[in-house]
């Protein structure tokens, strides 16, 4: 078994696993219960070329220690669901119409041991398989994180929103296809030993399942597609409703401020209506799609149960046979529903998800990327940093404090290329005259940290974000009062909230300016660090910057006066004006 | 109506019950309907097993012939149609009632949060209103897939069988409501267990979503301080334990599952037992006893489906209570407490206005202010003074705990939040003045300096902007909201920081366009930049929740108080600048 037991026995809760089992039962170990740490897991490769179908089998065939057996033990569950009918048949033949007691004894242990058997099996099968489902996306989900949303080195571009919906919705589809290989394959042998037993007792009846069981499976796919194909679009559609609520309800106060309440009510009320058309259209093809699979199932068992009957009549079959003829029969519909509802839609939707997946993965490969173990000792630990930009140049000695001057649209890109030197553009950037695109990830962000303008606070206390890099208790309480978080960060166990939201827009810049500055980087580069900050506040800040970047060096994109002030030197790369260079003191 | 301290309210389960029976007006005689077809066609799918047990008969005793097999044969093709055909029918229309309900639900669910009193929303925080208008609307919109056909056709089913197992030989129906205990247990355990396990299922999932995002949105954080190690570890920690809640939650399925096997196990060992004794007994046939047994076996189904289908069934009414919980709050709560001004020349009047937040400290202290139409007041002072808490009273976004507030009827506020909502930069200009024409709408682009934004976006006024489309620099998602102002085109204006976000690269072109867009109305700014300040008619200095000084700037300035200090200081930040 590919996971560990765990043994409850020893704790003294009333219920140690939490799964409301009774007195007796809650000190048995639970079978299969995941382990506390994820099983180490290598990345999927998706090379240049692979098809979404081949991506997908190399997904669901790459747990095959998990998956055969739940897939063997799911066959003799599903086994074991079509022989209680078959069971029940022949109870009824042998014992009921005979009223021989003994028989009824026998065919009752027999009734209960199938059910054993079959519980347990299920019980197993399942287990394994939400455990191969999950393996499956944790390994996806690793594989997107590594590849996609946090790539050592910097992406070629930074993932939009989408990377979030792959890598929940579109994982978990593409993971669910995990099953293919379970409960489909079950199911199929089930209907091979329906087939097999209508064989023993009439070779036509047999054959008629054999041909007639994959037809209406197919017919039964046909007519799901329409609607799952709708039901998608139903579900889009939904979304995109519920996302305006949500984002006029994140734009609470300009509506409120606006008064524009009936405005946003009423757009929100046409997009709402948009959806209810489309989930009435979608009703009405679930309706279509009931008729039909109803008629093809009935119509089928009909057919079945009338050459059955037929046989009966002229003597080829027994009652018994009958019985037991109707019971194949009866158990033969879940099976032949459970592929056409079930199973061709999860291929269908692990098959998109598997497009949606390569899809991101290839697009954060194509970057150009610089080598990846570069061995170089030329980089000394606290570097001269040089950027050039079109019309000057920006040199940082180690240990200066420089400060650039730029419009919005130059400054943005020479902190995009601070950022991620790899990028391209028309800026460059050299640590000790090495051009930092030929450096590893590695040896550059030792070096170099760069605090983006947009900073983003992570959910945890103001504590966890001030020390995402390290850091001992002196150098958070430094950069706490550098950056004048004294006023509201007395207390640094307190959350921030979802995106910083429990702090006000100053607050947040200012636990972010404090991030970088505890991160005590060799170099540092701030963008626009104080825009939020009122002017005292700004003024306290630029006074204290000097003393706790010391011995380091520090590069300000910034164009407040307050802040240029307290430079070494600002350089000015005006696109208007003409580019100069001057100490401030 | 049942309500935590400061969040709104969610309403108990007869609030609830009346309230979807309200909405339901209208399709109440097309429900009845709904139900009617739904027993008929489950009435009909009884008959496929009756023609079977009746040709077991037959063919037992020998009077079966070919005509008989034919027989039985059209009649199961024929109900089985008919009974999916009704089945389906029932299906489409219960599904279609519930999505217009829940489209009323939803629409009266946003208009309803729209008119909320603002503080109210804020004390509750926005975060709340977001997870019902959408996390809730979709688990109920969700749940009809599951919810419709149980509560139709799956309950008829059970009730259906029943009665023709009863009809067929009661002592039959006599067996199986012997189970039933067997099946009550496991939903009692079910319901204690499987809630608290699927609960802790999806935090689990939102706490790995939420760190996803936050990787996303944070993107330039992350590579900045080379956080992409770490940050991986945390989402790969957080996506294992949804593994590990998600593992949990199919454990408690697969032992419900094996509490339902037991069900069936002891249904159909009662139907042998009970079958096996009327045979004998001579009150039975072996048809009938088959015809029993298919019975029953169809019900298995539907009752697993039910047991299943009864967390799903919570969760939606749950949600349902909490949507109901905001459609129900009383209108009168929105009550405005202030008055528009009765002489024409004042435009805003407070009068000894005191403010805090729930029980904190006083945040605004015995304000008293007068702003005549037309002139523009500047408020400053150091963070925490109270500046916008003192806006939002007069905007009434707060209501204050004691005095009075003047101010016209057409006041609008914009703050440093500026929001950029999801669609064409038309739809987010048009917000503020649904009629506006294309016109219109350029020249406040030109007004607030935004002109050069058409030319750089491709499709002009057609541009998709906000989440997921064209992202807008800051200092143009503020000459969007200055713009809306304009076109918004109110008696007051307030600016709560409007322009404070932008880097001063653009303050000039920013102060710019706010004085272009307070010409012409009464103005109040509160300033973050003092050179905005100094434009303005009138300075209001505030400290700890006081007016501490009043006056034109060059009063201000040769008062030598806090503002010649403030100003002494911002000039010193100037001049550095300047003097290179």
């Amino acid at each position: 078994m590919p996971t560990e037991l765990t043994d409850a026995a020893g704790c003294s809760d009333a219920d140690p696993a939490g799964l409301g089992r009774g007195p007796l039962t809650r000190r048995l170990p639970v079978l299969l219960h995941a382990p506390a740490q994820p099983p180490e897991a290598g990345p999927f490769e998706a090379a240049a070329g692979i098809t979404p179908g081949r991506f997908l089998l190399r997904v669901i065939l790459s747990v095959k220690r998990v998956t055969v057996p739940a897939m063997l033990l799911a066959i003799v569950w599903q086994v074991g669901e079509s022989a209680v009918p078959v069971v029940m048949g022949v109870a009824i033949d042998r014992a009921l119409a005979t009223g021989d007691t003994a028989q009824l004894v026998l065919w009752l242990g027999v009734l209960v041991a199938l059910y054993i058997v079959l519980t347990v099996a299920a019980k197993l099968a399942n287990r394994l398989t939400a455990y191969a489902v999950q393996l499956l996306q944790h390994r996806l989900r690793s594989t997107l994180s590594t590849g996609v949303l946090h790539p050592a080195g910097g992406a070629a571009r930074a993932p939009d929103g989408s990377v979030v919906s792959v890598m929940t919705s579109d994982v978990a589809r593409l993971a669910n296809a995990g099953i293919l290989v379970i409960l489909p394959i079950s199911r199929i042998a089930a209907i091979g030993f329906i087939a097999v037993s209508l064989l023993a007792t009439h070779w036509l009846l047999g054959l008629v399942v054999l041909v007639g069981a994959p037809v209406a499976v197919w017919s039964m796919g046909v007519l799901s597609r329409r609607l799952s194909q709708d039901t998608r679009e139903y579900q889009g559609l939904l979304a995109s409703t519920v996302g305006r609520a949500t984002d006029l309800v994140a734009g609470y106060r300009v509506v409120k401020g606006l008064r524009a309440e009936a405005e946003a009510t009423r757009r929100y009320r046409e997009a709402s209506q948009e959806t209810l058309v489309g989930a009435k259209r979608n009703a009405g093809l679930l309706g279509r799609f009931l008729v039909g699979s109803g008629a093809v199932t009935g119509a089928f068992v009909a057919a079945v149960m009338g050459l059955a009957g037929w046989f009966a009549v002229d003597g080829q079959l027994s009652v018994g046979g009958l019985i037991a003829a109707v019971g194949l029969t009866q158990a033969l519909l879940p099976q032949i529903q459970s592929i056409a509802n079930a199973s061709i839609p999860n291929l269908a939707g692990g098959l998109a998800s598997s497009a949606r997946v390569i899809d991101v993965l290839r697009g954060a490969d194509s970057g150009n990327r610089g080598p990846d173990d570069a061995a170089c000792d030329e980089v000394a630990p606290l570097p001269v940093l040089e950027v050039f930009a079109p019309g000057a140049t920006i040199r940082v000695e180690p240990g200066e404090l420089v400060a650039v001057r730029a419009d919005d649209r130059t400054a943005a890109r020479i902190a995009a290329t601070l950022l991620d030197p790899r990028a391209g553009g028309e800026v460059e950037v050299r640590l000790d005259g090495r051009a930092a695109r030929e450096l590893t990830a590695d040896e550059y962000r030792s070096r170099v940290t760069v605090a983006p303008h947009r900073a983003t606070l992570f959910s945890g206390t103001i504590r966890d974000n001030l020390t995402v890099r390290g850091g001992g208790p002196e150098r958070v309480e430094a950069a706490v009062r550098a950056a004048a978080c004294d006023d509201f960060a007395a207390d640094l166990d307190v959350p921030v909230g979802e995106g910083g939201n429990r702090l006000s827009g100053g607050q947040r810049q200012r636990v972010a300016l404090a991030r970088a500055l505890a991160s005590d980087a060799p170099v540092l580069v701030l963008h626009d660090p104080t825009t939020a900050v009122d002017s005292v506040t700004e003024h306290a800040i630029a006074g204290r910057l000097r003393g706790v970047r010391a011995g380091r060096s520090t590069l300000l994109i910034a164009s407040s006066p307050v802040l240029l002030g307290c430079c070494d030197r600002v350089v000015d790369v005006l696109a208007d004006a003409p580019v100069g260079e001057g100490a401030a003191r | 109506m049942g309500a935590t301290e400061h969040g709104l309210p969610v309403t108990g389960g007869r609030e609830t019950a009346s309230e979807v029976w309200r909405l339901s007006r209208g399709y109440r005689l097309r429900l009845a309907a709904v139900g009617l077809l739904g027993i008929v066609s489950t009435g009909v799918d009884l008959i496929p097993p009756v023609a079977i047990g009746f040709l077991v008969d037959r063919v037992q005793t020998g009077t079966a012939d070919l005509g008989t097999v034919l027989t039985v044969t059209a009649v199961m093709a024929l109900s089985a149609l008919l009974g999916a055909a009704g089945t389906a029918v029932t299906i489409v229309l219960a599904t279609r009632v519930y999505h217009t309900i829940l489209a009323t639900l939803r629409e009266r669910l946003v208009g309803r949060a729209m008119t909320l009193p603002q503080h109210r929303v804020e004390r509750a925080g926005t975060g709340d209103l977001i997870s019902r208008s959408s996390d809730d609307v979709t688990a109920v919109a969700d749940a009809a897939p599951a919810v419709i056909p149980v509560l139709t056709v799956t309950a008829f089913t059970i009730v259906v069988s029943l009665g023709g197992l009863a009809a067929l030989d009661w002592p039959y129906a006599a067996a199986f409501a012997v189970v039933l205990p067997v099946y009550a247990l496991a939903m009692r355990w079910y319901l204690r267990t499987g809630p608290r396990v699927y609960r802790a299922e999806r935090a689990a999932m939102s706490a790995r979503a939420q760190q996803l995002l936050e990787s996303q949105r944070g993107y330039a954080t992350v590579l900045g301080f080379g956080l992409a190690d770490q940050r991986h570890r945390a989402v790969m920690t957080n996506s294992w334990s949804v593994a590990v809640q998600a593992l949990r939650a199919r454990t408690v399925q697969s032992m419900l599952n094996a509490r339902l096997n037991l069900g069936e196990c002891l249904s159909l060992a009662a139907v042998l037992v009970v079958g096996f004794v009327l045979i004998d007994h001579g009150a039975s046939t072996v048809g009938g006893a088959t015809t029993a047994m298919l019975l029953v076996l169809r019900l298995l189904g539907p009752v697993n489906q039910l047991l299943f289908v009864i967390d799903t069934l919570q969760s939606a009414l749950a949600s349902l209570s909490r949507m109901i919980g905001v459609v129900t709050i009383p209108a009168a709560d929105a009550a405005d407490a202030s008055t528009t001004p009765s002489d024409l020349a004042t435009a805003v009047r407070l009068r000894e206005v005191a403010f805090r937040y729930g029980d904190g400290p006083p945040v605004l202290d015995d304000i008293g202010l007068d702003i005549p139409a037309g002139q523009h007041l500047a408020v400053v002072g150091p963070s925490g003074a109270g500046k916008t808490t003192l806006a939002a009273v007069i905007a009434g976004v707060h209501r204050p705990d004691a005095g009075t507030v003047t101010r016209p009827r057409r006041t609008a506020v914009i703050t440093q939040e500026v929001h950029v909502f999801a669609g064409t930069l038309r739809d987010n200009l048009t917000l503020a003045a649904p009629d506006a024409t294309d016109r219109d709408l350029r020249a406040a682009l030109d007004t607030t300096g935004a002109a050069d934004l058409l030319d750089q976006l491709a499709d002009a006024l057609d541009t998709v902007v906000g989440a997921g489309g064209h992202p807008l620099t800051e200092a143009q998602a503020q000459q969007l909201a200055l713009a809306r102002l304009l076109l918004a085109d109110p008696e007051l204006a307030i600016l709560d920081e409007a322009t404070a976000e932008a880097g001063s690269a653009h303050a000039e072109q920013l102060d710019r366009a706010s004085e272009a867009v307070l010409a012409g109305r009464t103005g109040i700014v509160i300033a973050h930049r003092l050179s905005q300040a100094a434009t303005c008619d009138r300075i209001v200095v505030m400290d700890a929740g006081r007016v501490i000084e009043t006056g034109t700037h060059d009063e201000l300035i040769a008062a030598g108080g806090t503002y010649a200090r403030l100003w002494a200081v911002w000039q010193a930040g100037q001049h550095t600048s300047t003097i290179r």
